[in-house]
């Protein structure tokens, strides 16, 4: 166990944090397998806007989703800073594209707040709180949620 | 060896039961692998070694280690994904009985080649197809104890179950002796199971003597031979198993060869009209051409036999057959020529179920074996895929599939196309009788038929083969001289251009035999004549008729050879 997480587990949670447009996301990093700027997505005719298509992730495919999109946001600008940030959820990898990376925060789970019921456009239900540091409000993100209402939306659409 | 075994009751599955995380692995197949890992660790020092050096011997020889031990690593994990049949055969046993007893028949399961070794996947995959299979036998195939005694048979019924060995691939057979009747079609949701494994079936039946089943199906399902093709720049993967030929339609018969019929291009081979799917239009994937300077653009066309010729009003008749007709046959402005036509179409011939189509692709690449990657959960909804594979260069590759692309296309099966076909012959039979035609041209829009009867053969021949006699054009043909003739010598029709190779038709009339030298395609049709004996009637033409949108003359072979050899006299 490295240092990072035995700190983790004790009191403080860490969480890498990224803009979408102007607003800023977090993530909990230990959602977090890999961040990268990988770009030799292969798209997938006939999927959904926010599905950007699939990268070869050393031997892994992984489904590459454009985050803002997902969240009902404006869709990725091209820039130098775009990232993805690959994550685990269910077993599986699943890669989010965001504009651009920020610092990694460090809170207490104390400091946390409840999600209201949007931020920023977004729906709370994708929160699992919201994160006030000196300069910024950081909505930090429930992955598992944002990627399970997609399943949803498949057996609807099936 | 044959195992006898009579069940006497079990439970049913739905779903093959132990689709289970674990897997029992044979310890000296462990050891193979855990010296093959020791390897590749030494190896990949000697590389990296190899790579701090400027001898280029090291890193050569560490690459050709590194190749081998892959291959044999690969072997190896393949390997501990085995199982024996048996696990299938077993979880088909209680099924046979319970099934049985419920129809009040009794039926005898005899199992074969246990011992045969299957992936885990497929044999976990193929059980559902293989139940419906054994439930379908049993129920409406096997007849009751009564009415097996009147026809002769054994009061108890047979079911044979077989797993053999067949080089590459595994044969599962099953087969009944009962009244052979109860497979008019092959059930889809069977067929769709053991194609997406990469397999085949065969259903043959013997009416009042069982029906015998075949399915084959590969050793293993994570790699699949398969071709590349691209569409658009994107590639896509076509397993070989769905693939039956790869055709190419040089840009200058594209016109003739694709047509349409109704709203869907088909392409005639070998006498079969075939649907053409293009995936542009089936996946939504934005079409361009480009232009004369390079630039791509889109292209808004929907189909590859669009015609452009000036010569067909929008009935698609004709609008002049003079002699200067040749002079229209002058090419088009290079800037107009953005149609399909004016590059060849490449055509992968697919099937699967009782599909088969031909799906237009920009470009083939290679033949590949392909390690096939499951989609994840957001992508498991777009059924025209069956996975992903990453190729030798790092990027990913769509797996098509094709049997679900034939069903969101909206494509009719064989059968129904086959009715339809015939139902449209069979209305042009009560208006007329029907005539075997040959069809050929003599320029790229001089259409010409003959009556088939009228003709010897076709042959292939060698321009600098033809030698000159006085004014006259022969050959040396079998053994003798055969005359050469083209329809310029007496048609007002362009001359045909000088070739290397030449299409001859040989016609044989009271004894005569002479050459006719065409363009092809050459093509056979049996259909009801409705000539138009006034329009276009002249000395060697019978008269005229649209055959598949071209106005075609009909040849008077008789009056041709009397103008051709009394000339010769």
């Amino acid at each position: 166990m490295n240092t990072r997480q035995r700190e983790a587990t004790i009191s403080d949670l860490e969480f890498s944090t990224f803009y979408l447009g102007e607003a800023l996301f977090g993530i909990s990093l230990l959602d977090i397998q890999e961040i990268n700027k990988q770009s030799d997505i292969t798209r997938v005719p006939q999927a959904s806007d926010d599905i950007k298509g699939i990268l070869n992730l050393r031997g892994r495919i992984v489904t590459m989703i454009d985050l803002g999109k997902k969240l009902g946001l404006d869709s990725l600008q091209k820039t130098k800073e775009n990232r993805n940030i690959i994550v685990d959820s269910g077993g599986e990898y699943i890669g989010l594209m965001v504009d651009a990376i920020s610092n990694v925060v460090t809170a207490k789970k104390t400091d946390l707040e409840p999600a209201p019921a949007n931020i920023s456009g977004v729906r709370g239900t994708c929160f699992v709180g919201v994160l006030k540091t000196e300069t910024d409000l950081i909505g930090i993100l429930n992955i598992d949620e944002i990627l399970k209402e997609n399943e949803a939306q498949n057996s609807a659409a099936a | 060896m044959i195992e006898n075994n009579v069940y006497v009751s079990g439970s049913q599955a739905d779903n093959f039961p132990a689709t289970s995380d674990s897997l029992r692995v044979d310890v000296t197949l462990l050891d193979t692998l855990m010296n093959l890992a020791g390897e590749l660790v030494l190896s990949r020092n000697q590389l990296l070694q190899g790579i701090g050096s400027p001898d280029m011997k090291t890193i050569e020889f560490s690459g050709q280690r590194i190749d081998m031990i892959t291959s044999e690593l690969q072997d190896a994990i393949m390997k501990t994904r085995m199982q024996p049949v048996s696990r299938l055969f077993d979880k088909l046993s209680p099924v046979v009985s319970d099934l049985g007893q419920h129809y009040g028949k009794t039926v005898e399961l005899i199992t074969d080649g246990k011992e045969v070794e299957l992936d885990k996947t497929i044999i976990e995959t193929i059980f559902v197809p293989l139940k419906r299979l054994v439930e379908t036998c049993i129920e409406s195939g096997i007849e009751i104890p009564d009415k097996r005694k009147q026809s002769g048979k054994k009061a108890n019924g047979r079911l044979v179950l077989r797993a053999l060995h067949d080089t590459s691939q595994v044969n599962i057979e099953l087969s009944d002796d009962g009244c052979g009747k109860q497979f008019q079609t092959t059930p889809e949701d069977v067929t769709a199971g053991i194609e997406r494994l990469g397999g085949t079936i065969d259903i043959k039946s013997k009416k009042g003597a069982g029906t015998d089943i075949q399915i084959k199906l590969p050793l293993s399902q994570s790699i699949i031979p398969s071709q590349i093709t691209s569409v658009e720049g994107e590639q896509f993967a076509i397993p070989q198993t769905n693939l039956s030929e790869l055709i190419r339609i040089p840009a200058a018969e594209v016109k003739d060869k694709i047509e349409k019929v109704g709203n869907a291009d088909v392409v005639r081979l070998r006498g079969e009209l075939l649907p053409l799917l293009n995936l542009p239009d089936i996946l939504g994937i934005e079409k361009t051409y480009t232009d004369a300077s390079g630039i791509v653009h889109p292209d808004r066309r929907d189909n590859l036999a669009d015609r452009r010729s000036k010569k067909h009003s929008a009935d698609g008749r004709p609008l002049s057959m003079k002699p200067d007709a040749a002079k229209e046959l002058t090419p088009r402005d290079p800037a107009d020529r953005r149609n399909h036509h004016s590059k060849a179409v490449n055509i992968a011939v697919v099937f699967a179920g009782d599909y088969k189509y031909g799906l237009v692709i920009d470009q083939l690449h290679d033949s590949e074996e392909i390690v096939v990657k499951p989609l994840g959960r957001h992508l498991k909804k777009y059924k025209a895929y069956s996975g992903a594979t990453i190729m030798g260069d790092g990027n990913v590759a769509l797996i098509l599939d094709i049997l679900h692309l034939a069903q969101m296309a909206g494509l009719s099966t064989m059968a129904e196309s086959n009715q339809w076909v015939k139902k449209e012959q069979e209305t042009i039979d009560s208006t007329s009788e029907k005539e075997s035609l040959i069809i050929f041209k003599n320029l790229d829009t001089e259409y010409f038929s003959a009556p088939f009867h009228s003709i010897e053969r076709i042959e292939r021949i060698t321009s600098s083969d033809i030698e000159q006699v006085g004014n006259r054009k022969v050959i040396q043909y079998r053994g003798g001289t055969l005359p050469l003739f083209e329809l310029s010598q007496i048609l007002n029709v362009a001359p045909l251009p000088e070739k290397e190779q030449r299409e001859v038709i040989v016609f044989n009339v009271n004894g005569n035999e002479f050459g006719l030298m065409v363009t092809p395609p050459i093509d056979a049709l049996e259909i009801s004549l409705a000539l138009d004996e006034t329009t276009l009637k002249q000395k060697g033409v019978t008269g005229s008729m649209v055959i598949n949108n071209h106005t075609t003359l009909m040849l008077d072979v008789a009056e041709m050879a009397g103008q051709f050899l009394n000339e010769e006299v």
